[in-house]
């Protein structure tokens, strides 16, 4: 005799596996227990299904100015706290997010169907046409894959030598940058650009660049990447 | 250029995923803690926890739900604390599994219905925040037993507990029969 608890367990998934294989064959053997859950889980869906009140703006305007406050803060508190590491160790960094970069971008101009399936589509199996990389899709990734390249050489070089390669890679940012925009991307537009100023603080040899303003970057990349990456699987709790 | 870059450091995710899915987390919380005040805090608490520890934010979940958790986690402290404070002032059988107070009523009556308003109130707090973790947020029972810092055992029990005074105030109500 199976009861409500065990097929409530079942019904979550909290069961072990000899238990839910049990309850699985009874469910498929025995109608009436099949019904029996659907009742139970229908009655406490109608329970949960509790309707929505609106946020009170007082609330909303709280919470959009107590970011506000903290981004200050953060502002505030980066200041004296500059890097004085080796130009070597930023340029490592600065290639770790540019990857991730790579990636994101990577994401964002795969075709929808393959970005679902994760693999790609023969045309001739399919009947459709394939794809046509557009001239902009093309230079992006050419563009790309050089920046990876000439970063990775970016601590061998000699200062006039980094300071020429990374003037070349913030000159085609921008242009693809304005690209991306012309193309409906802003928010492709808008990480290109913002790769620049860390850029441009490493071709200087200042140390500007604050292991804040690199993790920022990353932060926003790994937003895009979770965004762009259909059906999160799991979360950290903090 | 120091102000371009600092110009990086500034929360345009957050307000972005804030203006898109505050009600859901203001709503879960409001479910959690029946104050609107403490649901209030608690999704503002959350804001500021993410934002403060955005460096382990590791892009495995979307930012909405990684906030929406750290959101119910900071209403269930949120709503031990201020138990707490309750019992410390006043009778601590007042707090446990009694009705809730006027302005619970009154937010609980608006929001869920007369009926299911009257079967959730039949809840204790704890029987209403497991049930609402597990069958509503989709917790592992683990998860629920870790945040609400109570045996696993516990949580179950309290769980079918919750569930039995459900099923029995709904199929009055509604007039249900299995």
């Amino acid at each position: 005799m199976i009861n409500d608890e065990d097929l409530l367990l079942y019904h979550y998934r909290e069961l072990d596996a000899a238990d839910r294989a049990r309850i699985g064959a009874a469910l498929s053997a025995q109608p009436e227990l099949a019904q029996r859950l659907q009742a139970l889980v229908a009655r406490l869906d109608a329970a949960a299904e509790l309707p929505e009140v609106p946020v009170p703006p007082q609330a909303l305007d709280r919470w959009r100015a107590a970011l506000d406050r903290a981004a200050t803060e953060t502002r505030v508190s980066q200041v004296p706290r500059r890097f004085s590491i080796p130009v070597m160790w930023q340029a490592a960094a600065a290639a770790v997010t540019v990857f991730a970069l790579i990636f994101s971008i990577q994401r964002i101009m795969q075709p929808e169907p393959q970005r679902a399936a994760g693999t790609e589509q023969p045309s001739a199996a399919t009947g459709q046409p394939a794809p046509v990389e557009s001239a902009y899709a093309h230079g992006l990734k050419f563009h790309l894959a050089s920046t990876e390249r000439r970063l990775a050489s970016l601590g061998e070089a000699s200062p006039e030598d980094r300071a020429r390669m990374i003037d070349t890679i913030i000159g085609q940012n921008q242009m693809y940058a304005l690209a991306a925009e012309r193309a409906g991307e802003p928010q492709l537009a808008r990480v290109l650009r913002a790769f620049n100023p860390i850029l441009e603080d490493l071709a200087d040899g200042r140390s500007d660049t604050t292991a804040a303003d690199i993790s920022q970057l990353s932060f926003e990349l790994r937003v895009m990447q979770a965004r762009l990456g259909a059906g999160a699987k799991s979360s950290n709790i903090l | 250029m120091l102000t371009l870059l600092k110009s990086w450091v500034r929360p345009d995710a957050f307000h972005a995923v804030l203006n898109e899915r505050s009600v859901r987390w203001y709503n879960a919380c409001l479910r959690i803690t029946r104050d609107a005040d403490l649901a209030a805090d608690a999704v503002q608490e959350a804001l500021l926890k993410a934002w403060n520890h955005r460096d382990e934010f590791r892009g495995e979940a979307a930012l909405d739900s990684w906030i929406h958790r750290i959101a119910l986690n900071a209403a269930i402290d949120l709503t031990r604390k201020r138990k707490r404070r309750a019992e410390d002032e006043l009778d601590p059988e007042s707090f446990e599994a009694g009705p809730a107070s006027s302005a619970e009523s009154q937010y609980v009556e608006q929001a869920f219905g007369k009926d299911l308003a009257t079967a959730m109130q039949r809840l204790s707090t704890k029987e209403r925040q497991i049930f609402l973790l597990k069958h509503v947020e989709g917790w592992r029972l683990e998860e629920v037993s870790e945040s609400l810092q109570m045996p696993i055992g516990s949580v179950k029990n309290s769980l079918f507990r919750a569930v039995r005074k459900l099923r029995v105030d709904l199929q009055v109500w509604r007039g249900d029969h299995d």
